[in-house]
């Protein structure tokens, strides 16, 4: 067991970058997929990212948070939470909306290295995201540009999640404003990175807790009935 | 370094501390310490009914703190049913006990809706409370009881000349002179005197062979005895010594032999054993050497007033003792109880001294009614009265009234200027409605009863709590008997009290908080309608269906688990509720009058202190299970 004092390094190496050497690529752990390991024992990601604006082929990202579900629960301890050194990129479109300016983008983390530390603290497990498609398209990107990195994670929609297990909550467009709203979230402060992150993972807690009281104990048993419900969806649909 | 980065702590860690420094213990702990805490916790959900800890989860390893939601304590009571215990809710900790007593919790902790919860490891736990000391403290004081919090602070606020072991819960014999002086009827004062001359005492206790105390003879009576020669010093003292004096058994409070004192002016009580054996004698000096706190001269101050203008006058006096018995740490049931009987004995100087100026020679019980005749008044008074006479022979009702309404309407106004307002619905003694004969009460209770009119159901909270301040008491009690039967036979009556009783619910919200008073200022409580009146009707209710003509609350609830109507654990816990809710709205009376604002009842939670704030909630969700029962009862 490790004694706070060494978590306590740990982080503040993460953080701020006292690792005597360097990851490279070929140290990274492999994603893992989503098998039958009981959630009660799986570590999983969840991920925001803040980002120039809504187009991946031409915007960037520019601020990662991220928190981990570890064990059913969301420790403190394991969290990301970083602004990255892009003093080049144009931000006047979302300045307003994420509150980073072309200060903070100058005096953010240098990107390569900030990208190298998520993958390893990512350590290849399971991504959640809200709107799971956008992050995951950006941060490939991000990632096969800056790094050359090209292997995918395996991620899951708490926005898709969401309505399987809770198909009876009024949440209008069903955005995460509307969920927050919907189970009385606190957001320390929303369009910032990690506040986001944080908010999706205690979504995806209350819905992993109701998901075990449906028997559906693990990451496989999940994607099945996330699978069954689009089946049924595009039924409807026709 | 990114320019947010110059904060230690990231975005979420930062929330986390946000959160805690809303609440207790963390808003006075060290950044640092708080920090810690954030960066150590894990953040746990519970479903709605999910078990958070339990007594099978073995010794308790976590420290934790409600993010958002609401826990409940469960513990199944012997017939196998389960019962809330208690209640934590957002920025509260649990289960300190255990954690500190390194065992299981005894509680079952059970999610009620969604809750979220931050959980500290042990190692991080330890490495706090060994380094914060406002952390350590919480975690030690909360093993204590709840109102042993409470009595800590009062008693942390007392002045500090009065020794912390000297309170009246003392019991009696701590005060008590043990082997006092005693002596035989038959022997001559001059002997008694000598006695008391060796011991130096003020007091001789005549005591027959069984050493019971028969009479008791002081200083004062000799000087009587002398100054009037009434008898010789080689009288038998029998003739001289005032006989039967009052007694207490030994394990009584001080608080009970005060009271004694006041309501009969005296300066001396016996105390015996079970056998009524005398083993000791307390007096009026000895119980309040220590506190100051001048009761039995204010009473006998009133009590032999001259004029009314004294009286009036000695109103600022019972104000001033009230305040100095809250700073002493008294607690709310006994300040009610001497508000009451400092009440009385204006009230019954009033009378006397009007009957000196003009009796009108007829004999009368003058009633109280309500929050008097509950003995529950606090210093926010008005007068509820009336007046039960027997018509003597030849007299016709309606020519006693004639005679007795003039007098009756005197007093009224002698009252309010001794500072009980006049009451505004008109219920006092000159209303010749409420100045009536045994007979006519009787009729009325029975037309009161089988009427059973919305207007009644405001009245029943007046009529039938009521107490005979002056005048003979048995024409009252038998009236009281009757009354009681004919409701005890009644169902209907009994259900439409009990529908009315619930009608004022605490203000809880089901989860989160208040229920603010819909009058009165915004975000404010109304103490006394929502908090003590759930307690004070349900337990009329419950009194009247059982046969118990006693109209004060705590008392009721006592006599109904005597009975066992009331579980005990229950009874207790509804007696403590509702002191802590009056002591919270007396403490705020008594600001009110420091500050020269008219009293009132409303109090903003927001103001108060947190233990205050969950003393409050706690006490109001006691007042939810007393209604509870009520429901359960009348299958309401």
């Amino acid at each position: 067991m490790t004694t706070p004092i060494d978590q306590i390094r740990h982080w503040l190496s993460q953080r701020f970058g006292t690792t005597p050497r360097r990851a490279t690529l070929d140290d990274l752990p492999l994603p893992k997929r989503p098998d039958n390991t009981d959630l009660a024992g799986q570590r999983l990601i969840v991920l925001d990212l803040e980002t120039t604006g809504l187009n991946p082929a031409r915007d960037q990202v520019i601020a990662i948070g991220a928190v981990a579900i570890d064990g059913m629960a969301i420790p403190l301890r394991d969290q990301f939470d970083l602004i990255l050194q892009r003093p080049e990129l144009d931000i006047r479109e979302t300045v307003l909306i994420h509150g980073i300016g072309p200060e903070s983008l100058r005096r953010g983390h240098e990107t390569e290295d900030a990208l190298l530390r998520l993958l390893q603290w990512m350590n290849g497990d399971p991504v959640l995201a809200f709107h799971a498609a956008f992050d995951r398209r950006f941060l490939e990107k991000a990632l096969r540009s800056r790094l050359g990195y090209n292997t995918g994670h395996t991620w899951l929609d708490v926005a898709e999640i969401l309505p399987a297990l809770f198909p009876d909550a009024r949440v209008g467009k069903g955005r995460l404003d509307d969920w927050v709203d919907w189970f009385g979230l606190n957001v320390s402060e929303r369009h910032h990175a990690a506040a986001d992150a944080m908010a999706t993972a205690e979504l995806a807690l209350i819905a992993l807790r109701y998901a075990r009281k449906k028997n559906i104990l693990s990451l496989a048993a999940l994607n099945d009935a996330l699978r069954v419900g689009r089946r049924i969806q595009q039924l409807k649909n026709h | 370094m990114p320019a947010e980065n110059r904060d230690p702590h990231p975005q979420n860690t930062r929330a986390i501390m946000a959160f805690l420094r809303e609440h207790n213990p963390f808003a006075s702990m060290d950044e640092d310490h708080l920090a810690h805490f954030a960066e150590h916790s894990t953040l746990r959900f519970y479903a709605d009914n999910d078990v958070v800890i339990s007594p099978d989860d073995g010794p308790v390893t976590t420290f934790n703190v409600v993010k958002q939601g609401l826990i409940r304590g469960e513990r199944e009571g012997k017939d196998g049913s389960v019962q809330t215990t208690f209640e934590i809710s957002q920025g509260e900790c649990f289960p300190l006990a255990a954690l500190i007593g390194e065992r299981p919790t005894r509680t079952l902790h059970r999610a009620a809706g969604d809750t979220f919860c931050l959980s500290l490891d042990h190692a991080s736990f330890v490495t706090l409370f060994a380094e914060s000391d406002p952390f350590r403290d919480f975690c030690l004081r909360g093993v204590s009881s709840l109102l042993d919090q409470v009595n800590q602070r009062i008693q942390s606020n007392a002045m500090a000349t009065i020794s912390p072991a000297q309170s009246l819960d003392t019991p009696l014999d701590r005060y008590a002179l043990r082997n006092p002086i005693v002596c035989s009827p038959d022997s001559p004062v001059r002997k008694a005197v000598a006695r008391m001359h060796e011991n130096n005492v003020g007091s001789v206790i005549v005591t027959n062979e069984a050493r019971q105390p028969v009479g008791i003879f002081t200083l004062h009576d000799l000087r009587t005895m002398i100054a009037e020669e009434t008898a010789s010093l080689d009288a038998s003292i029998s003739q001289v010594m005032t006989p039967d004096p009052l007694s207490l058994p030994a394990d009584k409070d001080a608080f009970s032999a005060a009271m004694l004192m006041a309501e009969h002016h005296i300066a001396h009580v016996c105390l015996t054993d079970r056998e009524g054996r005398l083993v000791g004698i307390v007096s009026q000096r000895d119980l309040f050497s220590l506190q100051r706190v001048d009761l039995v001269r204010l009473a006998r101050t009133i009590a032999t007033a001259g004029h009314l203008r004294t009286l009036v006058s000695l109103r600022s006096e019972v104000t001033r003792l009230v305040d100095t018995m809250l700073a002493h740490g008294a607690d709310s049931g006994q300040i009610v109880k001497i508000i009451t009987t400092l009440n009385d004995v204006t009230v019954r100087r009033v009378l006397e001294l009007n009957m000196a100026k003009s009796d009108p020679g007829i004999p009368f019980t003058w009633l109280t009614f309500g929050s008097e005749g509950r003995q529950e008044q606090t210093l926010l008074t008005d007068q509820d009265n009336g007046m039960l006479f027997e018509p003597p022979a030849g007299m016709s009702e309606d020519d006693v009234r004639t005679t007795l309404l003039p007098f009756a309407e005197t007093v009224n106004n002698e009252l309010a200027e001794c500072g009980f307002t006049l009451c505004k619905g008109n219920i006092m003694a000159s209303n010749p409605k409420l100045c009536l004969s045994s007979r006519e009460w009787d009729d009325w209770f029975i037309r009161f009863i089988e009427a059973s009119t919305p207007q009644n159901l405001v009245y029943s909270s007046i009529f039938l709590d009521m107490r005979a301040v002056y005048g003979p008491a048995p024409p009252l009690e038998q009236l009281q008997q009757r009354i009681v039967g004919r409701i005890r036979k009644n169902a209907l009556f009994q259900k439409m009290l009990a529908a009315n009783a619930v009608e004022r619910r605490p203000p809880l919200t089901l989860f989160r908080g208040f229920r603010y008073a819909p009058d009165g200022e915004k975000h404010t409580l109304d103490l006394k309608r929502q908090g003590l009146a759930p307690f004070v009707e349900s337990a009329r209710v419950f009194a009247l269906a059982n046969g118990i003509t006693e109209s004060n609350t705590v008392e009721r609830m006592e006599q109904l688990a005597r009975k066992g109507v009331f579980d005990r654990k229950d009874a207790n816990a509804w007696k403590e509720a509702y002191g802590l809710i009056q002591a919270i709205r007396m403490r705020a009376h008594q600001e009110q009058a420091r500050q020269d604002q008219p009293l009132h009842n409303y109090v903003n939670p927001d103001d108060l202190n947190p233990l205050d704030r969950r003393i409050l909630r706690e006490s109001f969700r006691q007042a939810q299970r007393l209604q509870h029962k009520l429901e359960l009862t009348y299958q309401l």
